[in-house]
């Protein structure tokens, strides 16, 4: 099999399967007694605690455990209840439906055609905010891959007179591990991050909250994490994401996604556009991630792609496509940088991992001209020439 | 007396739809490959729109004596169930008069295909309408 669906989800890292396992067999405790497994077990998670925060340039006490990325975007979307929010049109619906709901109004920040946020849109509505306000910008896309200026924003809101009052979450799920990060240079109150993107288990996660930051816990009834997010720790895949953090941390990753992962993907890039009539990029490929690349395909419909990948090739990628969609829509990503139905039903996304190899890229090159080829021309659809 | 369990776990199918959606989806039948042109057909009926997700277009060959459909050609952009639904639809069609190809519903090409997941049954089972479409457009010519 031929993985190119990182993003969704990322094959569990060895290190973390070990440290998972050993959670598993001999820190059965309850974290939250007193007694000697309990304790055991509280300073294992203490240690993935600082594992984490070390990844990120946080303090330990600034990490809160959540049951993933979209615990951790919705604990501080309603954290900022009955406020206003600035939220880009291209954030995970884990920020969007959440700040529809609670939000006094959600601002959406509307993004350019490679998903870049406009920043004029944003230094115009942010001045006159009322007292805290949230500004909530992902770090990368997870769709395109486009990474958002982070540090322009917040150098917008410091110019403000009111930038006491407006407070910056970026939501850097896909980011973590790809680039570097640091939350004190982005200057940030909050970001969020998750453990299965980048080889931990999936159902962990994490909410950085810088120290004063605005914080109303959404899950109540225990004494956990200081009172700010009850539940019974999940001690073992808390020691998952400790392990995948540390090993992001001593290979620094995001080194080896420039220099490996990334002209893999630029070839690809390349490859396709070259070889396949009607392709398109969505991804920009000098802003964005080193593993994601999106591309449309016209008259090729995704999720057809998207099962001719698998069945013929055991190749798996994921699709903007509404056919591939829970809800029936097409991708509020690409509808938001493209604005056409029928560029987010034929895109597909190929999101690499630290482990794609050169013939990967070449097996997808064997199979998808000829897919694509064949749904063109069964297609009530005509191929422009361009 | 306690009843001994005697059922094995079953493995997960590793694919969304039925084995015989798998077929018509890797194998289709009586489609058109390239200009429509290519088939002379005696009618033809489009339904669907790309913005939504799904087109189809059904071309038949009609025998004029005996009212019978007697070859059929389709094109559709769509995802897996819209390509396996049209290619059956094309199955049951051929050789039935077009009073017969007129009573084939939704309901009936699903049944064919071993059933569709629910999300699917209306966007992507639209052939029929476009099958109905043409044999209009044909008994308004002749």
């Amino acid at each position: 099999m031929i993985y190119l669906d990182h993003s969704a989800t990322s094959p569990i890292l060895p290190s973390a399967k070990k440290a998972m396992e050993n959670a598993l067999e001999n820190f059965p405790g309850n974290a939250s007694a007193l007694h000697t497994p309990g304790h055991l077990a509280h300073n294992l998670i203490e240690e993935a605690r600082e594992n984490i925060a070390k990844l990120i340039n946080a303090d330990p006490e600034e990490i809160i455990f959540t049951s993933g990325g979209s615990e951790a975007n919705n604990t501080v979307i309603h954290t900022f209840k009955n406020c206003e929010i600035f939220a880009s049109a291209i954030e995970h619906p884990s920020i969007l439906e959440p700040a529809k709901t609670y939000a006094k109004k959600l601002h959406q920040i509307p993004v350019d055609k490679d998903g870049v946020i406009n920043l004029d849109f944003l230094k115009k509505s942010l001045k006159n905010t009322a007292k805290n306000t949230l500004c909530s910008v992902m770090l990368a896309n997870n769709e395109l891959g486009t990474i958002e200026p982070i540090t322009e924003v917040k150098s917008i809101i410091s110019a403000l007179k009111s930038s006491d009052n407006i407070y910056l979450h970026t939501d850097a799920t896909q980011a973590l591990g790809k680039i570097k990060i640091d939350v004190k240079k982005l200057d940030i109150a909050y970001l969020t991050a998750s453990a299965h993107k980048i080889g931990g288990p999936v159902g962990i996660g994490i909410l950085y909250v810088k120290k004063g930051a605005p914080y109303q816990p959404l899950i109540l009834g225990g004494h956990q994490e200081h009172g700010k997010r009850a539940g019974t720790y999940n001690t073992v895949a808390i020691a998952g994401f400790g392990a995948v953090a540390k090993y992001a941390t001593t290979h620094k990753t995001w080194e080896t996604y420039e220099s490996e992962v990334r002209p893999l993907r630029d070839k690809l890039a390349n490859l396709i556009l070259k070889n396949i009539k009607g392709s398109a990029l969505n991804t920009p490929l000098s802003l964005s991630l080193p593993n994601i690349l999106n591309v449309s395909f016209a008259a090729a419909e995704g999720e057809s792609i998207q099962l001719y990948l698998d069945m013929l090739g055991k190749i798996i990628v994921s699709t903007g496509s509404a056919c591939a969609s829970g809800d029936g829509k097409p991708s509020h990503v690409i509808m938001a940088t493209r604005n056409d139905a029928e560029v987010a039903h034929s895109s597909i996304r190929f999101s690499l991992g630290l482990n794609t190899k050169k013939s990967d890229i070449d097996a997808v090159m064997k199979e998808l001209p000829n897919i694509i080829k064949n749904l063109q021309g069964i297609s009530t659809i005509e191929v422009k020439n361009d | 007396m306690t009843k001994k369990c005697t059922s094995t776990p079953k493995t997960p199918a590793p694919w969304v739809y039925s084995e015989k959606v798998k077929e018509h989806f890797l194998n289709p039948q009586n489609f058109l490959m390239g200009d429509e042109k290519k088939f002379k057909c005696d009618a033809k009926g489009i339904i669907g729109n790309p913005i939504c997700g799904d087109q189809m277009l059904m071309m038949l060959k009609i025998d004029k004596k005996t009212d019978t459909i007697t070859d059929v050609k389709w094109k559709t952009y769509g995802c897996a169930s819209a390509i396996a639904s049209t290619s059956a639809l094309s199955e049951l069609a051929k050789g039935k008069t077009l009073d017969e190809a007129l009573k084939i519903d939704a309901k009936q090409i699903a049944d064919y295909l071993g059933g569709l997941p629910k999300h699917k049954f209306h966007c992507s089972v639209l052939g029929h309408d476009a099958l109905k479409a043409a044999i209009e457009n044909y008994r308004e010519k002749h």
